[in-house]
């Protein structure tokens, strides 16, 4: 089989998977509107309209009029008439089950008792024939994440819309602030994981990271969060904060040119210049640290000191 | 007649059947479509049966009985989804994960994902969860070509396929081409590996998928597998989850004191059990990679010591002293 054979398989193999979902979608949930429906089932407008055309074309011999899928638009509402076929989804396949899994492995560390018994029950439910399918590939994917503790509670009080009061660190060091929150939305950003959040104590929309987050209580206030998204802006991405150079030794640098791309200058000995952001004094200096000599900051004086400090107390005897 | 048309009209014939349909009557529903020779209608309709088993769809073949002829059936029970049952609990979190990963980008399985995720939420009463929680992953700043790499690996690792990268090593800063039996992916600290046997190497290898510029799945007899994965394979065992587990040398057991702030998060820091005193916790680490296990204890700041045995702590005085003359030459 060619290539464009084979793309052609996987084509005629996700839109039968889409009809699938579609049909018992719009039977239990008669009078929707189109762009609701191409929404729940992945699509854009113009192709749900192409879906329930091909729809219409699709019965049970011996083909008469009542034997076709009667499923039409009226007044931008999608309806089927049918009788008892085809009234729920098919079953998870194996590979759909693996890749539920797989992600839901990801936020393991916040999700607690809910997720393994959200994936037990999955496993019930899948056609008995795909299990051990589904054991196997479980095998083939394997995924880990660093997510702290914290954001256990973290995404409780997103999920239930709840406020919370937290103790935070900002930039200054040791000084733990309270802050009663709204969250918005937790995320990951290399290697870090924030928390956005309406601050109530501010009154301002907030990026608090998750690692400066102290103890956490989650209240009984509920709020209504806004149906606007929450702010995408990622912090770090716009001018950075108190500006740090970093240089790399050249057998570092091929590694770093893949962390950093564009952002890591080559410099004619070989070696690659980065800038990072010097806002946390700690984590730079442990940063540097790490590379074991490797790295080596080169501007501005402060963080050159702070960096030689930090390698002193290592080397200090206890 | 389009071919998702025909599957479709198999579906429903199948789905209303009231007894077992003999191949003669799928023919005669079908006559244009299964037309041609015995033989050759008789392939097309068990490619069509390969298909909709894949969707899940159980069509299996009965014998005759004394009420019956011998013919198709399609077990109602287990095609249709039934009630997963989920809590709005275990629902908001696999939402919370799923929608997560597909904002996300590169993860492997994309489509089933989402799937997936549309047939949990079909039975659920009132609007799906939309948990506001995004992650990064692939670790790398150009991660343009990462999704579509993770999507034909994965691909390949499904029907059991082999492929032809090639694999630039930042080592050598050299690509090479090599023949590939993909056997799983794994995610560590957000870089993905793809673990398989390499027939230029002869010999299980990691690649990290960041680093494969070409991927080409085998196309030949894409129902038949080029390869069986061992039955012991464990992902696990190819990647590094700790930065002291990559297989450099023979294992050594290093001592690590932690203290001050450091000791309560010893478990946290270290996948091993310490043993407290004192407000300090004392753990040992196998490592196969006494670098890696001294930068990390390095880049946990003065309040993590490694005391054991002389040998890595001469190594970790070695690298800090090393990290100093740095930058008090530069300070100077």
């Amino acid at each position: 089989m060619t290539a464009s054979a084979e793309k052609g398989r996987t084509q005629a193999y996700e839109r039968l998977r889409r009809l699938l979902f579609l049909v018992p979608f719009v039977s239990k949930n008669p009078g929707r509107s189109v762009d609701e429906v191409a929404k729940a089932v992945g699509v854009s407008k113009e192709e749900l309209l192409e879906e329930l055309d091909l729809l219409t074309l699709v019965g049970r011999p011996p083909f008469q009029p009542d034997d076709f899928i009667d499923i039409y638009v009226e007044d931008d509402r999608v309806f089927l008439h049918l009788n008892q076929r085809l009234s729920a989804p098919p079953r998870l396949t194996a590979a759909e089950g693996v890749a539920l899994a797989a992600a839901a492995a990801l936020l393991k560390p916040s999700a607690g008792g809910a997720l393994a018994s959200a994936l037990a029950r999955l496993e019930k439910v899948l056609p008995p024939q795909a299990v051990q399918r589904y054991r196997e590939m479980s095998r083939q994917l394997d995924v880990a994440t660093e997510a702290p503790d914290s954001i256990a509670v973290l995404t409780q009080a997103i999920v239930e819309h709840r406020e919370l009061s937290l103790e935070y660190s900002g930039l200054g060091k040791g000084e733990h602030e309270r802050r009663r929150v709204r969250p918005l939305e937790l995320f990951s950003h290399r290697g870090q994981w924030y928390l956005s959040a309406f601050c109530l104590t501010r009154q301002g929309q907030r990026f608090f990271r998750v690692d400066r987050i102290g103890a956490v209580e989650l209240l009984a206030e509920r709020f209504t969060p806004s149906t606007d998204a929450p702010p995408r802006a990622l912090p770090g991405t716009g001018e950075i904060e108190k500006p740090v150079k970093v240089r790399f030794s050249p057998e570092l640098a091929p590694y770093q040119q893949e962390r950093f791309g564009e952002a890591a200058v080559t410099q004619d000995d070989g070696s690659v210049v980065v800038t990072v952001p010097g806002d946390s004094e700690r984590w730079l200096t442990r940063w540097v640290l790490s590379f074991g000599g490797n790295a080596t900051v080169t501007d501005p004086p402060w963080a050159i000191r702070a960096v030689a400090q930090a390698a002193s107390a290592s080397l200090r005897s206890d | 007649m389009d071919r998702t048309e025909r599957l479709l009209d198999l579906v429903a014939l199948f789905l209303d059947a009231t007894h077992p349909v003999t191949w003669d009557e799928v023919r005669d529903a079908f006559p244009d479509e299964y037309a041609g020779s015995f033989d050759a209608a008789q392939r097309k309709f068990e490619r069509d049966k390969v298909e909709l088993h894949e969707l899940g769809i159980p069509l299996t073949h009965v014998l005759e009985t004394d009420e019956t002829p011998a013919g198709y059936v399609l077990d109602r029970n287990a095609y249709y989804l039934p009630e997963v049952g989920l809590t709005p609990e275990e629902l908001a979190v696999l939402y919370a994960a799923g929608s997560a990963v597909l904002a996300s980008g590169a993860f492997p399985g994309r489509q089933d994902l989402a799937h997936a995720l549309r047939k949990v939420g079909f039975f659920a009463d009132g609007p799906l969860p939309a948990p506001r929680v995004r992650l990064e992953l692939g670790g790398v700043a150009d991660a343009r070509e990462l999704p579509g790499r993770l999507e034909v690996l994965w691909g390949a690792i499904n029907a059991k396929k082999f492929v032809v990268i090639d694999y630039f090593s930042p080592h050598t800063r050299q690509t090479t081409t090599r023949k590939v039996d993909p056997w799983g992916l794994a995610l560590r600290r957000g870089v993905w590996s793809l673990v398989g046997y390499c027939h230029l190497r002869k010999a299980v290898r990691t690649f990290h998928v960041h680093r494969i510029r070409r991927a080409e799945p085998n196309a030949q007899k894409p129902r038949v597998a080029d390869f069986e994965v061992p039955k012991d394979f464990r992902l696990d065992a190819y990647v590094a989850s700790w930065p002291w587990q990559h297989q450099f040398h023979q294992p050594l057991e290093v001592s690590v004191r932690l203290r001050g702030e450091l000791a309560p998060l010893a478990e946290q820091l270290f996948p091993f059990k310490a043993k407290r005193a004192d407000e300090t916790a004392e753990l040992t680490v196998p490592a196969t990679d006494l670098d890696g296990l001294v930068t990390y204890v390095l880049s946990l700041g003065a309040d993590a010591r490694i005391t054991a045995p002389p040998q890595a702590v001469d190594r970790a005085r070695a690298l800090a002293q090393r990290v100093l003359d740095a930058h008090q030459e530069s300070a100077s």
